[in-house]
């Protein structure tokens, strides 16, 4: 994929995240801070269809961002045809990895597999 | 000079002294970056324990709900907000709004991107981080 594409990419799912972070941290703040945090709270907030959607998308948005962002550093300090191959799959895999995990709990939680 | 004083390498693209506000909002955006990209999956293995049930989750709760605890988190919105302010200033930038109209390039060659919007929207960036970590520290700390 083109560079320039990449950072078309990078800058949408930073917006995207900024939008959606803000909802997040929103919900936390429309009751007492540490009452929103106690398990049941965030598990009711987890069962909502809609709360389980927004939080999927973060994590989606959030793991192509900070990986990406990782991999621009890394091509930053240093060049070089195997190198950079390396790091561009290693951070792809570093993604799948974040989002299957962060997914197991957002599917399991909603559907109530706990 | 010799020719190894003249190749500074990657310490001299390091310098935080050099460029100015400029080079420090690039450090700043690199080092709050990989700290928050830290935090996010530290993020997600910490809200992975409600599969364990209340009590690992409350054990794990307990970590964040201290004083270190909070600092950190302090830390983390610091981090958040310089890192999107910032990131906002170099969207526009990178878009071609904010970077000045190129000029006959007379001595001592002053970049034109490097103008004072850009140095307003940094300083102005580190404001709001330091405006977040204190509206944080005042619901974390009920100050």
């Amino acid at each position: 994929m083109r560079e320039s594409i990449v950072m078309k990419v990078h800058y949408g799912t930073a917006l995207g995240a900024v939008a959606l972070v803000i909802i997040h941290v929103l919900m936390r703040l429309t009751v007492d801070f540490h009452q929103s945090l106690t398990y049941e709270a965030v598990v009711a907030n987890y069962q909502m269809l809609g709360y389980a959607l927004l939080l999927e998308l973060i994590l989606i948005l959030i793991s192509v961002h900070g990986f990406n962002g990782l991999r621009v550093i890394l091509l930053e300090l240093r060049q070089g045809s195997g190198y950079e191959k390396g790091v561009t799959y290693g951070c792809i895999a570093g993604m799948v990895a974040l989002i299957a995990y962060g997914s197991r709990t957002i599917i399991m939680t909603n559907m109530g597999m706990i | 000079m010799t020719d190894n004083e003249n190749k500074e390498g990657i310490k001299g693209m390091a310098n935080p002294g050099r460029y100015g506000i400029e080079r420090v909002a690039y450090w700043l955006m690199r080092i709050t970056g990989l700290g928050l990209l830290a935090y996010f999956i530290a993020h997600i293995y910490e809200t992975s324990t409600i599969l364990d049930g209340p009590s690992a989750w409350n054990a794990m709760l307990e970590m964040t709900q201290t004083t270190e605890g909070h600092i950190f988190l302090t830390l983390v919105i610091g981090m958040c907000v310089f890192h999107t302010a910032n990131g906002i200033r170099l969207v526009f930038g990178h878009a071609g709004y904010g970077v000045g109209k190129p000029g006959r390039p007379d001595y001592p060659y002053p970049a034109k991107s490097l103008n004072m919007k850009g140095k307003a929207c940094i300083y102005a960036s580190i404001g709001l981080a330091a405006l977040a970590m204190w509206y944080g520290i005042s619901i974390m700390f009920g100050v």
